[in-house]
């Protein structure tokens, strides 16, 4: 195939130009089936949200010791867990303990009087203006399933997450920098490893592009190596030049094959990336009230006030989707606490809680909150029972998710799980959070599709509503 | 209110005409399939009471309801169709569907226009075109130049139809770079290109085809295009990305039988059941990785506990995995569609779908040993036989006397004695006892290492440890973890105090090896196996460890016992003794009690009973000294019905039962499925000879796939072939020939290949020539904006396709231009990362620490190692798959993120710098050194201009600068 149909083309070069750009790049036939302007770039109805920054607690953050505040488990704390309906229980690495009551201590905030433990004092200031998901349910007790479902509503590896969906659907905003940006926890990748951030079976240029603001290299060869000193800047713009006059000819020598001038254009892209993402990432010329507010010079919060203060920096400059990881995958240092909730939980939750905080209030303060999205998200939730003396194992069961931002309506909570929070008794499935994702971006989840080895496929597998009661 | 059945047929059949109703929503206006758009607005909201279930009002709309069908359609007038009158809610009296949200406007607009347009309602079976019986379809006559074989007589008569006409035939230049990437996926040398482009033989073309197919660079090449479909690499996937060490085995299968050109049906038997079909040929046990390829959870399927419903789940998606694998790559059929309900779109049930789950039942994903000299298979086997013989009570008694009675004489003659030693362990308390043995005691530690320290007062052969009970054990003993068990991780005997030269055990026995934890275990030098007793405990147990070398009276030795697993799985009470025997190994397995007890009876005093049980160990003894000779097996990851136990995950035992799953769901287990193939497939059921046997499952269902009258197979290979040498198959959806994929553009033609092909005995290599042979490869790729306008995107093939090579090719063919590439074939994959521990099961990767000019830097993609959940980025930048997901066609994306790959990253600059090294050894001049540039990256000169445009760059920043553009350019990387 030379030639690229316009379908094609948006697929197979949305990443190196994308939506809006691409169209004005080939000068075909309006966008029928990218996004459009009179919907705010929404693809079929009014887009109320353009970007989005989703907070990833990698392990399964313990619903019942943050946000869903049981009396019950305080009453009956030490005695033998029985759910009374006759029920199995059962945990998937451990035996069942006794109930054990969260060992923090819980306050009513905002003017919605939303019960947040003390594990997130800075958080618990913005409940106002959150959408909580009090009971969402997974389809597994296991982490690396687990965690390919909430990205990608899959339990398998291979499938696309919501970035790569977005970014296949809506293409980009900006030329300069990718559209799908995932800053992983510098002390290493979660389960899955990039598995999360695949483009699956979209085209690979979909996936999530790695950034790593602390490492020498944050993006991949963005610079050539240091070890190539034969390189200067002189050296790269002659060679540019002399590259495009090669590509030019060998263009000119056979006609009407758009992807040689497509890669003519993409070295020039590319330039521009070069200079665009130093820039985006250089967070010293943030004034001093905002790197306080972040929390970017104290050793505890240092590292998440960094991925939050470039996610914002990252999505103002036209970033699609920016996926930022707490915890690496393994048995410590995240959010999957099997031994004990009152050490662990509290050293992970203080490194996000301040710079969270500050990323809602800084989104707010610079007018970023009218077309953003912030998802607070984990793979489950954890039992009302104990592991061991003073852990918690993993529970698909029901879980805590919540939102901020354009679209949503603050001071919600929907759903409600059992008086354990063991079970969701009225609650909402990944795929209902994926669903509602895509609707505030102008996108129907039903017709959002795919089609890979015979099946139309969608980030919602067969399944999704949209959850209307957490939407403005 | 429910209605009655009765009430409701009459208002179904009522006239259509109603009275004072709403206006019907208008029909749409456009062209309605009826699969596409029809069948599922009736799948969502009539199947529940007019589906297989039930028949309300005796109307079945899952299939074409033949007697109604005039009754509730009137073709061509949808308004006086009853259907719509009642979906519409146009009666008052009655409604379709009765409960639950009415159609939308747009529904019934859909259902009305297919209605207008004739209301075709296919049936199901037997209609669509790949289901059709395989007949070889009529070569049309052309009589036309442009006719070189008869793939050009059904290409030709297509494009005349069309309007189109053929285009001219490539150059030589053009031809040997086109063919040599095809085929080999390497460019051609500037040698090859010039000889080929001298050669004055009229069949310069033939030969140079069957150069480059006798080459195993073919093998190499079309081995990573099978590695795609079957979603090939070595590590699991998911959150415990753990490496397979033994899975490219398979990718050397694949080589080997590609370069062979072993016959397809063959090819796909060897993958699905080689090894109970072919159980001579063992090295082809290597081709069960195929079934293997793809990803395995292993924290759901080996560290979450056993009862638990997400065990069971991982186990139906692991199965899955494996159907979906077998009918993607070699049915081009999406069986997959059919787990939740029955296909959407294709004749097949979910009753059918988990028949193929339960032919899988039976095997998982493991190590699997096997031996690949088919000599030693045959022997291995024979020997096992034997002894399966024996263990049955199969044997002579009477033949075996003189061996028994030899035998025992040697028993008598052979003296334990126990070692005068002394004890120490490095955390426990160690207390002698009176008869020669230690206890160990104190605060259990989670490891140990015991060290025993003795002189020898006779020479020895062989050392004989007994573990032994003890009422204050656990269980008394012989083991201190709460269950009574041990593991001893490694044994080892120096000369000396421990710091002494080690001496080698040779082979170990033990009384009695928990499964999984043999006493062989303990001399591999693995510290993570172990050997173990579990669940004899509460008994003494012995395994007797014959060293390498004899050691002479009055030898200082030293015996350390590690005991590593942790968990406190110590050995509590321990003797050893030594023995001089000359033939240990045959002599001085530790007996069974039993045994010992028969020795203790006379030998003319004993029932015939323990005659027998005597014979049977002392042949069992033999026979076990004869495997343990055998060259040790070697191992590859795939399907297997036996292997080691890892934690909770343990092999299946024959067949596991398989429940047909309501909404696929675990928690709801319909009736048992028993194993089946597909019925949309004409031609004989598989024959299954022993249900029981899981092996025989696999092996039918080889045998239906490749069976002449499978078509569907016959057509996806032709096509698949097809696909990689045009880019674009004649159906456009390599994996999906289902309704739903593409329909083929030359439906002829494939069926044409595909008899041809199934009846010359299904030999690739005479597929590609034929292909590659055609006029129609050989065309010019030049765009004719006239031809173009008619079929934008070369679907009739006017013209031949220009490719960007991919990721593979990429890299092969910098290593070849630069001279650097290493054509070893085979072994072990090539890392281009460095491996560190992660903090869990999943390794830390690092592409950017790898030594770029380490050996295995410069092997060819196909043997580096696929890394699932870390890829490399290099390769991701040019499109190389997602290795989790099934990649029938490949992308060829352009983006800015690929332009800096391809400028930036370590292995382009690094080989850039070797390829001008190489230009710079073969000539100091600076226009030959260019000129030669473009021969090797480009194959052909530059013009002058270009050549002093480049030359004039590497004056001023340096060859290497020159070269790194060159692999840059859009003429190195397309292929015309």
């Amino acid at each position: 195939m030379n030639m690229l149909t316009r379908r094609q083309a948006l697929h197979q070069l949305g990443g190196g130009f994308g939506g809006l750009a691409l169209v004005h790049l080939l000068a075909t036939d309006a966008a029928a089936d990218g996004p459009r302007p009179e919907f705010n770039g929404g693809l079929h109805h009014p887009a109320k949200v353009r970007r989005v920054i989703q907070l990833f607690m990698n392990g399964g953050a313990s619903q019942m010791d943050l946000f869903d505040y049981k009396p019950e488990l305080f009453k009956r704390h030490g005695q033998k867990f029985d759910p009374g309906d006759g029920t199995k229980v059962e945990a998937v690495t451990s035996v069942p303990g006794n109930v054990m009551k969260p060992p923090f201590e819980f306050k009513q905030h905002g003017g919605c009087g939303r019960w947040v433990s003390s594990v997130f004092p800075n958080i618990a200031r913005h409940v106002d203006d959150i959408a909580f998901l009090m009971a969402v349910r997974s389809k597994t007790n296991v982490h690396g399933p687990a965690s390919y479902l909430m990205n990608t509503g899959f339990v398998l590896p291979g499938f696309p997450c919501m970035g790569a969906w977005l970014s296949y659907g809506l293409g980009r905003l900006t030329d300069n920098l990718p559209t799908f940006v995932v800053l992983p926890d510098p002390r290493g990748l979660p389960y899955n490893a990039q598995g999360n951030f695949s483009a699956g079976f979209l085209p690979v240029l979909h996936q999530g592009t790695i950034i790593r603001p602390t490492s020498p290299t944050p993006i991949a060869d963005l610079r050539p190596p240091e070890s190539a000193k034969y390189i200067t800047p002189a050296s790269e713009a002659d060679g540019r030049d002399v590259l495009r006059a090669m590509n030019r000819e060998h263009a000119d020598r056979h006609p009407g094959d758009n992807r040689l001038d497509a890669r003519i254009s993409a070295y020039e892209l590319a330039a521009r990336m070069q200079l665009a993402a130093p820039e985006a990432l250089d967070l010293s010329c943030e004034a001093a009230g905002v790197r306080n507010l972040y929390g970017l010079d104290d050793p505890v919060t240092a590292t998440f006030a960094r991925q939050c203060l470039t996610a914002r920096r990252l999505t103002e400059r036209g970033v699609r989707f920016v996926q930022i990881w707490s915890g690496a995958g393994g048995p410590s240092k995240n959010w999957d606490n099997h031994s004990n909730i009152k050490t662990e939980l509290p050293a992970i939750a203080a490194s996000t809680d301040r710079p969270i905080a500050a990323l809602l209030a800084d989104l707010k303060q610079r007018g970023m909150m009218d077309d953003t999205l912030v998802l607070w998200n984990t793979e489950f939730g954890r039992h009302p029972f104990s592991q061991g003396a003073d852990g918690r194992d993993h529970n698909g069961q029901t879980s805590v998710q919540w939102m901020a931002g354009a679209g949503i309506k603050g001071g919600v909570a929907h759903g409600e799980s059992d008086e354990w929070s063991w079970k969701a008794t009225k609650g909402n499935d990944v795929h209902d959070l994926h669903a509602t994702v895509l609707h505030l971006l102008g996108i129907d989840h039903e017709k959002l599709t795919f089609k890979h080895n015979g099946t139309n496929r969608r980030l919602t597998d067969v399944h999704g509503h949209v959850i209307r009661e957490a939407l403005a | 209110m429910r209605r009655g059945t009765l009430q409701i047929l009459a208002a179904l059949l009522a006239t259509a005409s109603v009275d004072g109703a709403e206006p019907l929503p208008p029909a749409m206006n456009r062209p309605v399939d009826f699969i596409r758009d029809v069948q599922p607005i009736l799948s969502k909201h009539c199947y529940s009471c007019h589906g297989e279930k039930k028949q309300k009002a005796g109307l079945r709309l899952d299939q074409r309801p033949d007697a109604l069908l005039a009754k509730i359609l009137k073709p061509g007038h949808s308004d006086a169709s009853r259907l719509i009158v009642l979906v519409a809610g146009a009666d008052p009296d009655a409604r379709m569907p009765p409960d639950g949200a009415p159609l939308s406007r747009q529904q019934v607009g859909l259902l009305r226009a297919w209605i207008d347009q004739g209301a075709t309602w296919p049936t199901t079976d037997g209609d669509h075109w790949s289901l059709r019986p395989l007949i070889a379809s009529p070569i049309p006559l052309s009589g036309s130049a442009a006719v070189a074989n008869p793939i050009d007589a059904f290409i030709l008569a297509k494009s005349k139809e069309k309007g189109l006409t053929p285009s001219p035939i490539a150059d030589r230049r053009t031809l040997i770079r086109r063919l040599t990437f095809n085929l080999h996926g390497l460019p051609p040398t500037p040698q090859e290109i010039n000889a080929f482009v001298a050669d004055p033989a009229p069949n310069a073309y033939e030969r140079l085809v069957e150069r480059l197919l006798a080459s195993p660079h073919y093998g190499e090449r079309w081995a990573r295009h099978w590695m795609d479909i079957a979603h090939f690499a070595e590590t699991h996937g998911h959150d415990q990305d753990a490496v397979r060490e033994n899975a490219w085995p398979y990718r050397d299968y694949l080589i080997r039988a590609l370069n062979a050109d072993k016959l397809y049906a063959r090819f796909v038997q060897d993958q699905i059941a080689g090894d109970a079909l072919f159980p001579e040929d063992s090295a082809a046990v290597a081709a069960l990785g195929f079934l293997a390829a793809g990803p395995w959870d292993e924290s759901s399927q080996k560290d979450i506990r056993d009862d638990t419903v997400d065990k069971l789940q991982a186990q139906y998606i692991d199965r899955d995995d494996m159907i979906t694998t077998v009918f993607s790559a070699i049915a081009s059929t999406s069986v997959h569609c059919a787990r939740c309900h029955d296909h959407k779109f294709d004749p097949i049930s979910q009753k059918e779908y988990y028949g193929l789950q339960a032919v899988f039942a039976g095997v998982e994903r493991a190590n699997r040993a096997y031996d690949p000299d088919a000599r030693v298979a045959r022997l291995r086997r024979e020997l096992q036989q034997r002894r399966a013989d024996i263990v049955a009570g199969r044997f002579d008694i009477v033949a075996q006397q003189t061996i028994v009675t030899n035998w025992e004489k040697g028993a008598r003659l052979m003296r334990w004695k126990t070692l005068a030693a002394s004890a120490t362990a490095r955390e426990s308390t160690v207390e002698p006892r009176g008869d020669g043995s230690f206890f160990f005691t104190g605060t259990r530690p989670e490891k140990d290492t015991y060290t025993f320290v003795a002189t020898t007062v006779s020479a020895i052969t062989a050392i004989r440890l007994e573990v032994l009970t003890d009422p204050s054990l656990p269980h008394h003993g012989p083991g201190r973890q709460d269950n009574g068990n041990l593991h001893l991780s490694e044994v080892r005997v120096r000369i000396g105090d421990g710091t002494g030269k080690p001496i080698s055990i040779v082979s170990a026995f033990a009384d009695f090896n928990q499964a999984g934890w043999d006493i062989t275990r303990a001399i591999d030098g693995n510290p993570a196996t172990a050997w173990g007793i579990y669940p004899e405990v509460g008994k003494a147990h012995e395994a007797v460890f014959v060293l390498k070398e004899t050691l002479p009276t009055g030898t200082r030795v030293t015996i350390e016992l590690d005991q590593l697993h942790g968990g406190g799985h110590l050995i509590g009470r321990a003797r050893l003794s030594a023995t001089g025997d000359a033939n240990p190994m045959l002599n001085a397995s530790p007996l069974p009690q039993t045994v010992t007890a028969i020795l203790n009876v006379a030998a003319d005093k004993r029932t015939p009973e323990q005659n027998k049980e005597l014979t049977k160990h002392v042949m069992l003894t033999r026979l076990d000294a004869e495997i343990a000779a055998l060259p040790k097996p070697e191992m590859v990851y795939a399907a297997a019905s036996d292997f080691d136990t890892l934690g909770s995950f343990k092999p299946p035992k024959g067949p596991r039962p398989v429940f047909m799953l309501k909404r696929g769901e675990v928690s709801k287990p319909g009736e048992a499925a028993t194993p089946a193939a597909l019925t949309m497939v004409k031609g004989p059921s598989p024959t299954i000879k022993d249900a029981a046997s899981e092996a025989q499952r696999r092996a039918a269902l080889a045998l239906w796939l490749t069976g002449p009258d499978n078509g569907l197979v016959w057509r996806s290979i032709v096509n698949r072939v097809w696909h990689y040498h045009f880019g674009r198959g004649i159906v456009n959806t390599p994996n999906d020939f289902g309704r739903m994929g593409a329909a083929p553009t030359h439906p002829e033609l494939l069926d044409w290949l595909a008899v041809w092909f199934r009846d010359r005995g299904g030999s690739l290599k005479d597929l590609h020539r034929l292909i590659v042979t055609s006029r129609t490869y050989q065309q010019v790729s030049a765009d004719q904006p006239e031809q173009s306008r008619l079929d934008t995107d070369n679907g009739y093939l006017w013209r031949m396709n220009r490719e960007r090579l991919d990721a593979e090719s990429v890299r092969d063919a910098v290593l070849s231009v630069s001279g650097t590439i290493d054509t070893t074939m085979g072994g072990p994959s090539a890392r281009h990362f460095t491996l560190s521990p992660g903090v869990h099961v999943t390794p830390v990767v690092d592409y950017q620490k790898f030594d770029l000019d380490s050996p295995g830097a410069r092997r060819r993609s196909v043997y580096r190692f696929i890394f699932r959940t870390l890829p490399d980025p290099f390769y991701e930048a040019l499109d190389c798959p997602d290795a989790s997901q099934f990649t029938p066609v490949r992308a060829g994306s352009v983006t800015a993120l690929q332009a800096l790959a391809l400028l930036n990253d370590r292995f382009t600059v690094r080989y850039a710098e070797h390829f001008a090294a190489r230009l710079e050894r073969e000539s100091k001049d600076r226009n030959a050194q260019i000129s030669r540039a473009y021969e090797r990256a480009l194959g052909r000169t530059p013009s002058d201009a270009e050549a002093k445009r480049l030359a004039d760059f590497a004056t001023r920043y340096g060859l290497p600068s020159a070269c790194r553009l060159l692999f840059n350019c859009n003429e190195f990387l397309f292929v015309d």
